[in-house]
């Protein structure tokens, strides 16, 4: 139970308050890879601390104490103080309750969204073994169409996928610069980092950190590939490339509104690269730790309170 | 599962190039030229693209001729606007290089290119300190 305030107000400041102070920060353009760790450690952290919000309600810690015996012996006791007064018992449901359906809940999400996912890849793939074909000399397959479009479909059937129009389109350089940044998405499974934010926007539509991170992490990979992309070739030519299949869309495909997107890409681009530095991305670092360990930290604490204050369990009240 | 498949691509171009309808044995033939092949699994594969909708069938005599329901193109346009629709739900199965957008932003984008042609063009000779200062 005392654990329980400090986790909610935790979790309800994170879940808050960060997108505000986040999104749009200079340093995430810079480290890419580092902002896209801790957007995942935000959204985990938040659902870590309310899921154990509800177990610290469902066990009052004050009975417990460090030997596993006690523990578990202090459990049953626990349980059974609580049963004794209805409110102990009402709270202690309330609170497994919540960690169960959040649980379930992102659990449900997530394996859904794979689910879904999995499946219009396949058809996807079923459809491309039979209209594209190899391209001599590059790891990509090629569709005729008049739009000039590049994408790669992760997963099992892994592959990148060139429109005739984009190959084209695009000079060598810029070609190859495509195809390093699609492998990156490959190799670097960022349509998983996508899936997960996804579940957890999924499944709680309100929070605003989780909503924040999804639209966050579809830049930040994008950011994360290009970086790739310009380790290999020039950045310039990934900014041509940009530029040649932004404005390759046919009339008949829907019109996104995710231009700012790629405008902040080329123009990141079009300036040499800005790392971080080793001092500050050791701070990200630490940052993503302790965002992880914080909730666990808080939850264990009354526990690490009880064990340093000498708790003695032959008080333990036995019935 | 894999060899199938890729018949399938061959059956397929096989019937886009063709000039009207033709029988299994027709297609079987054809394929035997280049490859050892079955005459039954020319059938299944030809079954399965009629089964999945990639060919329609009619009898003529005692035998079905089959050909595409549609062309590569109407296909490929098909399957690359189911490609190319951008949503959310879209991202998790496919990742585009660079979202589709609209022609003044396409425009946008390609201007911010020309200038900073246009900018390192000029700066060749001072070098990098002035683009970083820039920054």
């Amino acid at each position: 139970m005392r654990a329980a305030v400090p986790l909610l107000v935790y979790a309800t400041l994170l879940a808050t308050a960060v997108p505000r102070l986040l999104v749009g920060v200079s340093w995430a353009d810079r480290a890419p890879r580092l902002a896209i760790c801790l957007w995942q450690a935000l959204s985990v952290s938040v659902l870590a601390a309310t899921g154990l919000a509800g177990l610290a309600l469902a066990v009052p810690t004050a009975k417990i104490s460090g030997d596993i015996a006690e523990l578990l012996r202090a459990c049953v006791m626990s349980l059974r103080a609580s049963y004794a007064t209805p409110g102990g018992a009402v709270v202690a449901g309330a609170g497994l309750t919540l960690t169960t359906v959040l649980m379930l809940r992102v659990g449900s999400c997530a394996v859904a969204g794979l689910v879904r996912a999995g499946r219009a890849r396949r058809a996807h793939a079923a459809k491309l073994a039979i209209l594209a074909r190899p391209a001599p000399g590059l790891d990509a397959v090629v569709i005729p169409h008049p739009a000039a479009a590049a994408y790669c479909l992760p997963g099992r059937a892994r592959q990148v996928v060139l429109t005739t129009t984009a190959l084209e389109t695009l000079s060598v350089d810029q070609l190859h610069a495509v195809l390093a940044h699609e492998r990156a998405h490959l190799t670097g499974r960022h349509h998983l980092v996508v899936a997960g934010a996804d579940a957890f926007a999924r499944a709680f539509p309100t929070v605003p950190l989780f909503t924040a991170a999804r639209a966050e992490l579809a830049r930040l990979v994008e950011l994360a590939a290009d970086d790739a992309a310009s380790r290999q070739h020039e950045r310039l030519s990934v900014a041509a490339a940009l530029v040649a299949l932004a404005g390759g869309g046919s009339p008949d495909t829907g019109l996104a509104a995710g231009g700012p997107t790629a405008l902040g890409r080329v123009r990141r681009l079009l300036q040499p690269a800005r790392p971080l530095g080793t001092a500050r991305t050791m701070l990200g670092a630490v940052l993503v730790a302790a965002v992880l360990v914080t909730p666990v930290a808080v939850a264990a604490g009354p526990i690490l309170a009880v064990t340093h204050a000498l708790y003695c369990p032959l008080t333990l009240p036995v019935s | 599962m894999r060899g199938l498949g890729d018949l399938e691509a061959v059956v397929m171009d096989r019937l886009w190039s063709a000039p009207g309808p033709l029988t299994v044995r027709a297609v079987y033939e054809q394929l035997r030229e280049q490859r050892q092949i079955a005459y039954t699994t020319v059938m299944t594969v030809m079954d399965n693209l009629h089964r999945k909708g990639w060919l329609h069938r009619a009898l003529a005599g005692r035998a079905y001729r089959y050909e595409p329901t549609r062309s590569r193109e109407m296909h490929s346009a098909e399957v690359m606007s189911e490609a190319l629709a951008d949503s959310v739900d879209r991202a998790a199965t496919l990742m585009h290089f660079v979202e589709q957008m609209s022609p003044e932003e396409a425009q946008l984008l390609r201007d911010v290119l020309a200038r900073a042609g246009r900018a390192s063009g000029s700066l060749d000779a001072s070098g990098e300190t002035s683009v970083g200062g820039a920054v």
